[in-house]
């Protein structure tokens, strides 16, 4: 198999899935029940398109694969081509992709076991995977850009899945339109970029980056523009909204694209980019500052949430704070390596969440059994219990809800999978050392505080805030873990109704990212202890700093510019052994420590720590508990003032328009159409009397213009 | 004399092969209708025939033009290409119209040979190199079309319809022989090659461009360009719908041509650019405007021809080959996105109400029910609506650009504006038969769905637009062609 | 020194009884004037030396084409029409639509005719008017266009013939 052969196969093998489950049920309704068949579609043609991604993988030799399929488009001195690129970053994220993919396509079988719109789900699913791809394989801005749009689509469409309820639209709507304010900051520094490189292809553009000598005007703005995209797609302030709302979706959407991998296609956009990234210190300073405050602010908020999904999106939306932190202190490969873990260890913690839930839903219909759930499996919606149903008491005012941890407790009893994979994430994203979110996260704040220890001050700052997050996040993590598997049981009648562990195909997802997100650190062990570079920071960065550049071996700034081409140039000054040794048990100390803590406050006094928390820190906890008010301040900056203009505008429209008469645009479009109507009478003599007066036209502008 | 000398050379057959093939069919299907009623074969015989002729023009595409038949027709190169869509206009529309017609009861032989010497026409004429056979193709194939718009009389406004399209259609072949006169007169040749040379020799030009305008008009009229358009609508509604389809596109594709060939070697071009530049900004304003407010489908999709004519227009007024190349790629999309959409709207005829009372409206749920044309329809539409990256999108790209590079920004900027209004109309037609819920399920009349050939043919019109942007050999193949076809109009002997 | 003299003065003649077509208001005096026109017409190419062009004008039109036209007239019982009593506006319309069409057209041979170049055609004229001469060019140069002409004939009788009487038996 030619390498072509094997990024067409790639790339077509899910788009062939999107299109025979997306298009044959819709043209034979029958087709459409047979659940068996379109499970297997969607999850074999991502599972072969894995095992053709790690055939290339395991024989790749350092060169990258590049095979231009045909030209897209010309315009003059521009040409785009479907250009893809296979090499060290491409195939790791095509991995993860595709390897997570396969997984939860395996889960949603039974997941999604039962609703009506089971084909539909695989093949956007398979459209996803499709876009994707074409994110992180795209040898030019345009294939990527296109992915990027197609990753956006494949989104609205997911969390919108169950579009009959009006929030679920309502949360794709906002996600949409979010992303489009990222989308053209995108574009943008694109069009700056063709400018000025005269193409769009990664070849040209990073060999741009390399020859220079200086850093011209333009890059740094270039930079800024796409990390605000990169706010967009990967939920950074200010853009990060949309990301908590789309937990709309099933939950296994939320485990593939809000949480392992399309959100950190804005890591991925600045990785490829790092070359130009380097060259623009103060970006830097703007990427590694709001990664910081994002990651903080999220955790801040994960702590007061009740929503067991909630909980792990804001979670998500720290976790990726702690990439931007990587990536503003110029240690892109760094990023991508806890893109890799956080893939393993939040699809896993996603995963059995949704298992969790699915289990709950079971609780409800057996306390709510006259409820009409026609598909009670699989579905994250609240229900609405407006008729008679039996009342029970609950450790809340409102509703049964399956998502809600405060129903939960104890569920390790009955669950024990769910509960010891969902614990192994945990100690994971927690940083327990030797799981793999301990090497991801540890290197990360190693990075941050080298990179203030190398004169660039806010790197501390970074770091500070990332040590204080770490803690945060070993605390919110054990708490929904404890709340969730362990103490009393809190739902109605807990002698009686008894949840159940899910069937295989969602255990076995959930023990092979377990373990994956046990082991997976080990391929980017930190220096200090190996005494030599990590697999990874070989892999990515290598000899010859291709294809992620770094702040150590390429340097910053100018120096980056001026050096870009002479690797391994030792700009960089070496943190002292005894200084690593102490980061890196602080690290471990916070994680532990923090694990603990959380565990012993919550295994003794349960939710009623909560209450607790919300006595000490009284103002900071409502405000984080109100997610910081975001919502609202757009709601007044945004929303409210653009109502006011369109109410503006229709008054003006009512007033002027509507309104002046004769003399409005309306009514003058009116005359024209009446004129129109008028002069179409279907007499034949008025239509000659039409092409006499052409004729005189056409001779008048011939002969005199 | 020896009377073999009357005889054409050999060479003179194989160059008119297509033309003779097309005749003797024509004559064949109405000879084999004298024996059998509603005779299959005579629809295979004619779909044949075009199919013969449509790989004969393919196998001629890539040789160099030359004239045959004492300089009375171009063959080859582009005159194939233009052959090649008019032909494939009528290949689809024999597999779209038979169980159509059948449907109807007019499953006559004389209808596929009026379809077929219509074709013969057109052919001709997109072909011309000589002003008397532009005459007689166009002549022959408007006759054809006159005659097919009234097949179905029984039925509000086919004769009317017919009648008027007739009528005007008289009165502008009026002034286009008046220019073939005038022409004549100032140059003193019929010969297109030779009037660079003559009007470079005389100081006949007020009456050589005299003569142009009055032949532009007969152009114009044949396209529907604002002003000559007022026919289109009627004729369109009265017309049975596939016919609709093929008039809207065939013949549209061949004036264009002959308009390019006619255009092209009348110089300096400065001359006729602002006319054509302004019929062309009227058509896409007022034909995408109307468009608008029209309630019944096919009077809508009347209209965006007559807009479309406004971009094809465009290209040419730009006056550089690349424009007319531009032009010729913008007809051979046109005709499948046509075809295609008038296709479903002959399906979803099926209640027996005809077009001329198929409002947007009556759509409603089409798409749910019937997913082949509804998708069909929403592959055509969004073409027609130039949405990227179907294969409308790259036509306008190629019109719109040469436009720009011969200083017609603003015509350029006023098709795109003009294109974004016609978004308006296209998805409202693709909203309704998709989001709209039926009225009424139970009285819907029962639809025996669409025969397989026609299906393929439709679906082969969706699969054609998205094929062109999307696989790496058509799309080459087209772009490379393309970039040749601006040398083959330059060098026509 | 003759033919430019009749040329004109046929030409006057088919002028005015084209008026004269328009103007009448009985069917059948309209017909008679188209008459005069096409005779006047034959007359006008027996002067441009183009004798069997003429014949046939006068073969076909005058004698099958008019002869059906007052067939026609006859059967229907055609009345005259009625004198307009007031104006109405599409007339106006037209007669405005008219004038400037007229004066486009006057303008453009006004500039275009005193231009004119002088070909050898007149001289060669004499040899295409024979029916040998116009044969020789019609089945060998011209060929396609006269077979088009054909097949659009066949079919313009074929068509006919479809609409006005077609039923499957």
């Amino acid at each position: 198999m030619s390498h072509a052969t094997a990024l067409q196969l790639i790339l077509l093998l899910p788009l062939s899935g999107a299109v025979v489950n997306g298009i044959l049920p819709l043209f034979v309704p029958a087709l459409r029940r047979q659940e068996r068949l379109v499970g297997i579609v969607g999850t074999g043609v991502v599972a072969a398109a894995f095992a053709v991604a790690l055939s290339l993988f395991l024989g790749y030799h350092g060169e990258p694969i590049t095979h231009s399929f045909y030209r897209w488009m010309t315009a003059g001195d521009f040409a785009v081509d479907f250009a893809y690129r296979a090499d060290q970053l491409s195939l790791l994220m095509t991995l993860i992709i595709t390897g997570v993919g396969t997984l939860i396509h395996l889960y949603s079988t039974a997941y999604m076991h039962g609703d009506e719109g089971f084909w539909r789900f695989f093949a956007y699913l398979n459209l996803f995977i499709f876009a994707m791809l074409n994110l992180v394989l795209g040898n030019n801005l345009l294939v990527l850009f296109l992915g990027w749009e197609g990753v956006g689509l494949a989104s609205y469409l997911l969390i919108g899945f169950w579009y009959a309820e009006r929030k679920n639209s309502a949360a794709a709507t906002k996600a949409f339109v979010v992303n489009r304010v990222g989308d053209f900051a995108f574009l943008v520094a694109m069009f700056l970029t063709f400018k000025y490189v005269g193409s769009l292809d990664f070849d040209a553009i990073l060999g741009f980056a390399r020859s220079a000598t200086e850093v011209p005007a333009w890059v740094p703005w270039a930079v800024l523009l796409m990390f605000i995209g990169a706010t967009g797609k990967s939920a950074q302030i200010p853009l990060f909204v949309w990301l908590p709302d789309a937990m709309a979706g099933p939950t296994p959407v939320s485990a593939l694209i809000h949480a392992a991998t399309m959100v950190t296609s804005g890591l991925y956009l600045l990785a490829r980019m790092s070359p130009l990234v380097l060259m623009s210190p103060n970006v830097m300073l703007v990427i590694g500052v709001i990664g910081a405050l994002t990651a903080l602010m999220a955790a801040t908020i994960a702590l007061t949430q009740y929503d067991i999904k909630k909980v792990l999106a804001y979670s998500t939306v720290s976790q990726l704070g702690f990439m931007f932190m990587a990536a503003g202190s110029g240690a892109f490969y760094v990023a991508i390596f806890h893109v890799m873990t956080h893939a393993f260890f939040k699809a896993c913690l996603f995963l059995g969440s949704g298992s969790v839930i699915h289990a709950m839903h079971g609780v409800e219909h057996d306390l709510y059994p006259h409820h009409d759930h026609d598909d009670a499996h699989g579905h994250d919606a609240h229900d609405d219990h407006s008729h008679a149903e039996p009342l029970y008491p609950l450790p809340y005012a409102g509703v049964f809800d399956a998502q809600d941890m405060r129903t939960m407790g104890g569920l390790g009893k009955y669950m024990p999978q769910t509960n010891l994979t969902f614990l192994l994430a945990t100690a994971a994203i927690a940083g327990i050392p030797l799981f793999s979110g301990f090497f991801s996260k540890d290197e990360i704040l190693f990075r941050a505080f080298e990179h203030g220890f190398n004169g660039h001050a806010y790197g501390y700052f970074v770091w500070i805030i990332g040590i204080v997050t770490a803690l945060l996040t070993a605390f919110y993590m054990t708490r929904a873990y404890v709340l969730t598997f362990r103490g009393t049981e809190r739902w109605p009648k807990p002698t009686e109704v008894k949840p159940h562990e899910s069937p295989w195909q969602m255990t076995l997802p959930l023990w092979v990212l377990a373990v994956l997100s046990v082991v997976g650190g080990f391929i980017g062990l930190p220096h200090i202890l190996i005494h030599k570079d990590s697999w990874l920071m070989r892999w990515l960065v290598g000899e010859h700093g291709v294809p992620v550049a770094d702040s150590i071996t390429n340097g910053v700034g100018v120096q980056a510019a001026a050096h870009g081409a002479e690797h391994g140039a030792a700009h960089a000054a070496h943190v002292p052994d005894a200084i690593t040794w102490g980061l890196l048990l602080l690290g471990a100390a916070i994680a532990i420590g923090g694990v603990l803590w959380a565990w012993r406050v919550y295994s003794t006094h349960g939710l009623a720590f909560d209450v607790r928390l919300r006595d000490r820190w009284g103002a900071i906890y409502r405000r984080a508990s109100e997610k910081w008010n975001w919502d609202e301040f757009y709601e007044r900056t945004v929303h409210q003032p653009l109502l006011w203009f369109a109410e503006q505008l229709a008054i003006f429209d009512r007033e002027v328009i509507d309104g002046a008469g004769v003399n409005g645009v309306a009514a003058g479009a009116g005359w024209w159409a009446s004129f129109f109507r008028r002069l179409q009478t279907g007499y034949v003599q008025t239509y000659a009397l039409a092409i006499v007066l052409g004729v005189v036209l056409v001779i008048a502008l011939m002969l005199l213009v | 004399m020896d009377i073999t000398f009357y005889f054409p050379p050999l060479a003179d057959y194989v160059a008119t092969f297509p033309m003779l093939v097309l005749a003797v069919a024509a004559l064949l299907c109405v000879v084999v209708d004298i024996f059998y009623n509603d005779a299959k074969g005579v629809a295979i015989l004619a779909g044949a025939s075009l199919l013969v002729t449509l790989l004969f023009e393919a196998a001629r595409l890539s040789l160099p033009p030359a004239k045959a038949l004492y300089g009375m027709v171009y063959v080859g190169g582009t005159a194939s290409l233009v052959n090649m869509t008019i032909l494939f206009s009528g290949f689809l529309t024999v597999l779209i119209a038979q169980p159509y017609l059948k449907r109807l009861g007019r499953n006559y032989g004389e209808v596929y040979a009026l379809l077929l010497v219509a074709v013969v026409g057109m052919m001709a004429l997109g072909s011309a190199a000589n002003l008397l056979t532009l005459f007689a193709g166009l002549e022959t194939m408007s006759v054809c079309l006159y005659i097919l718009t009234a097949l179905v009389r029984e039925k509000d406004g086919a004769i009317e319809s017919a009648l008027k399209y007739f009528l005007l259609g008289a009165f502008s072949t009026g002034f286009l022989l008046y220019g073939i006169a005038l022409i004549y007169g100032a140059t003193g040749t019929m010969d297109l090659s030779d009037f660079a040379d003559r009007l470079a020799s005389t100081n006949a030009g007020v009456m050589f461009w005299g003569g142009t305008a009055l032949l532009l008009v007969g152009f114009f009229f044949k396209v529907s360009a604002v002003p000559f358009h007022m026919w289109t609508p009627d004729v369109y509604q009265g017309a049975p719908t596939p016919i609709s389809g093929f008039m809207a596109t065939a013949s549209k594709t061949s004036a264009f041509a002959a308009m390019v060939l006619v255009l092209g070697r009348a110089l300096p071009s400065a001359q006729w650019q602002t006319t054509v530049a302004i019929v062309a900004l009227l058509s896409m304003v007022i034909g995408n405007f109307v468009a608008l407010a029209q309630s019944n489908v096919k009077r809508m999709l009347a209209y965006s021809s007559i807009a479309h004519a406004g971009y094809v227009l465009t290209g040419i007024a730009s006056a550089t080959p690349e424009g007319y190349a531009g032009a010729l790629y913008y007809l051979l999309v046109y005709t499948v996105m046509n075809v295609g959409a008038f296709g479903v709207l002959a399906y979803l005829e099926h209640d027996n109400r005809q077009g001329d009372t198929q409002t947007v409206d009556s759509l409603a749920g089409t798409g749910q029910r019937y997913p082949l044309l509804g998708v069909v329809m929403a592959v055509c539409l969004f073409s027609l609506l130039g949405f990227p990256p179907l294969a409308g999108f790259f036509g306008k790209v190629y019109v719109f650009g040469p436009a720009v590079k011969s200083g017609l920004a603003w015509l350029a900027v006023a098709g795109v504006l003009t294109s974004a209004v016609s978004a308006a109309y296209y998805l409202r037609v693709l909203y309704v038969m998709w989001m709209k819920p039926s009225p009424d399920d139970a009285v819907a009349p029962q639809f025996e769905g669409v025969p397989p050939l026609a299906a393929v043919a439709l679906a082969g019109c969706a699969a054609f637009l998205l094929l062109l942007t999307f696989t790496p050999w058509v799309m080459d193949a087209a772009v490379a062609f393309f970039r040749d076809v601006p040398a083959a109009i330059v060098s026509l002997p | 020194m003759l033919a430019p003299v009749l040329f004109f003065l046929f030409a006057a003649v088919a002028i005015a009884a084209s008026i004269g077509t328009l103007l009448a208001r009985n069917p059948v005096n309209s017909a008679l004037s188209l008459i005069v026109n096409l005779l006047a017409v034959a007359s006008l190419y027996l002067t441009l030396n183009a004798a069997f062009i003429g014949i046939v004008q006068v073969l076909v039109y005058a004698g099958a084409i008019m002869v059906l036209f007052l067939f026609v007239i006859m059967l229907l019982n055609l009345e005259a029409t009625p004198v307009l009593e007031a104006i109405d506006k599409r007339i106006l319309a037209g007669y405005a639509g008219g004038t400037l069409l007229l004066g486009a057209i006057t303008y453009l041979l006004a500039r275009g005719l005193g231009a004119l170049p002088t070909f050898e055609i007149a001289e060669s004229a004499a040899a295409t008017g024979t029916p040998r001469a116009l044969a020789l060019n019609l089945f060998t140069t011209y060929a396609l266009p006269f077979e088009l002409i054909g097949l659009l004939l066949l079919v313009a009788t074929i068509g006919a013939v479809m609409i006005a009487k077609k039923r499957f038996v």
